[in-house]
């Protein structure tokens, strides 16, 4: 009964997403703050009891891991943002923040610089290989704007430009199935589990 | 109005009305389209599959998405799960976003029911939500000792008391790391897990994330990935042909139609069950609208050559 009570709910939701595409309508607007709301309402005691509660208040006052006050301090400081006086202290914490940033540095150029590097310093024995370097080599060039556009430059770097519309034709298509496959999935459930026409 | 304008100036609401069939007709009358797999699809089959009835070998599914990329992302987490269950593979579940865990529940929950024997803290072990700013600590800290940096199962219980856990150390008992999500997140183990402790990482992702995980696959940092709806149809298909049947792995097999289709005759009923071919299904439907997006694209562009040549006649005149 509780279930059937929820695909009810949830196809009137859906449903009343969808009437935007007629125009906007008070259905959807009561669909979008109440999503808004209910995410929210989600989010907070969840986090509140499975990240707070174990990692923070559990540790430190019945635990007596009295080493945690340094970061719970630190995390409080985030709070001063509401004070318009003292809005400067929360910036300590994003200091701290930043810092976890650096330490992912080194390991950043590593994965994302590094090997990716290493990858376009094959030996030219297959066509996707020699693809790869050509496109690699005229959109670096493209964008090197110290030296004018023109003659067999110019030329060479229009191939860059070539490699970046077919790049951006993958991601359009991509993004058009995923957009796709989100109707998809909202009226595999209106059809199959609101009216099981489909099983 | 002549048919240049006309079809330049379509109501909006006839194409919402005309792609709306394009999907509901292809979901009721199914279609029974052809799937074909793809190497990085195969790749992750592969890896998975490689930790079959090992005892000190686990896969870790990181759940970081939320209900809103499910029709995308759901069918892989059902059918990875299936794999592993079938396959007798050990499953670590994890979540950085409080959603993500609700979903590991369901996700679980529903796979369970097909295999009764399967059983929770032996089979698998779900870790549940970490708080988002643990990650690191417990990305870094599984590289030493798995039961020390997650501490407990999403009950409560400690890993290091867990019958799963007497043959599981650190990653050198992790096969491959599988990040589902509708995001960056998969970057975050490949820059922290692969770069410092070497291992496997593998990404199940929307469509709109799916071109940039490329340069990483040609790199090898990413041993494979499931790209959308596509990429979870696509493992589907493997896990019925091969997990389903207990036969191994074979790329030539995989590629071969007439035995996929052969496969497919002597399916277990429970692999015919609606769930387990949600993302096949909805291919058909995904098939369809993009010959209809396409065709879309062609009209608007005869439209528009159409418009700019009787606007230069007029100007000539």
């Amino acid at each position: 009964m509780t279930e059937t009570i929820g695909i009810w709910i949830a196809a009137f939701l859906t449903l009343c997403m969808f009437s935007f595409l007629y125009k906007d309508n008070p259905f959807y607007k009561f669909a979008e703050h109440l999503f808004v709301g209910v995410s929210m309402g989600y989010y907070i005691p969840y986090t509140f009891y499975n990240a707070f509660i174990p990692y923070a208040y559990e540790p430190l006052f019945l635990k007596k891991e009295y080493i945690l006050i340094i970061p719970f301090i630190i995390g409080i400081l985030y709070w001063f943002r509401f004070s318009s006086k003292y809005s400067w202290v929360s910036r300590y914490p994003i200091a701290f923040g930043m810092g976890i940033v650096g330490m992912g540095v080194p390991m950043g150029m590593h994965a994302n610089v590094l090997v990716q590097m290493r990858t376009m310093m094959l030996p030219l024995n297959n066509i996707n290989i020699i693809l790869i370097f050509f496109g690699t080599i005229s959109i670096l060039l493209y964008f090197f704007f110290s030296k004018a556009h023109k003659g067999v430059y110019g030329k060479f770097t229009s191939i860059g430009i070539w490699f970046m519309m077919v790049g951006f034709g993958a991601s359009f298509g991509y993004t058009v199935m995923a957009r796709i496959s989100l109707l998809i999935g909202r009226i595999q459930f209106l059809l199959g589990d609101w009216l099981g026409l489909i099983k | 109005m002549k048919f240049a304008d006309r079809i330049q100036k379509v109501d909006r609401r006839i194409i919402y009305g005309i792609l709306a069939l394009a999907v509901i007709l292809p979901l009721v009358f199914r279609l029974g389209l052809k799937t074909y797999t793809t190497t990085p699809v195969e790749d992750l089959y592969r890896h998975i599959d490689a930790a079959a009835g090992k005892d000190d070998m686990a896969i870790i599914m990181d759940f970081t998405h939320d209900p809103g990329v499910l029709p995308e992302l759901y069918p892989m987490d059902l059918a990875i799960l299936r794999h592993c269950f079938q396959r007798n593979i050990k499953v670590f579940t994890i979540s950085f976003l409080p959603q993500g865990a609700a979903i590991i529940q369901l996700a679980l929950s529903e796979v369970k029911e097909d295999y009764p024997n399967i059983e929770a803290n032996v089979d698998y072990c779900n870790f549940g939500f970490k708080p988002w700013s643990l990650k690191l600590p417990i990305m870094l800290g599984m590289g030493d000792d798995i039961a020390e940096a997650v501490e407990t199962n999403s009950e409560g219980l400690k890993l290091e008391n867990l019958p799963i856990m007497q043959n599981m150390k650190n990653y050198d008992n992790i096969q491959v790391v599988v990040e589902i999500s509708g995001s960056s997140m998969g970057q975050f183990w490949v820059t922290y897990a692969r770069a410092k402790f070497g291992v496997d990482v593998a990404v199940g992702l929307t469509a709109v994330m799916a071109a940039d995980v490329y340069p990483f696959l040609q790199t090898g940092q990413f041993v494979g990935s499931l790209g959308g709806l596509k990429g979870a149809a696509e493992y589907e298909q493997l896990v019925d042909i091969f997990a389903m049947n207990n036969t191994e792995f074979s790329k030539k097999n995989a590629r071969n139609m007439a035995w996929v289709e052969a496969q497919y005759k002597e399916l277990p009923e429970l692999a015919k069950l609606y769930k387990y071919n949600k993302a096949r299904i909805g291919m058909d439907a995904q098939a369809i609208v993009h010959v209809l997006i396409i065709l879309f694209i062609i009209l608007g562009n005869i439209g528009y050559f159409l418009d700019q040549r009787a606007q230069k006649k007029k100007f000539v005149k």
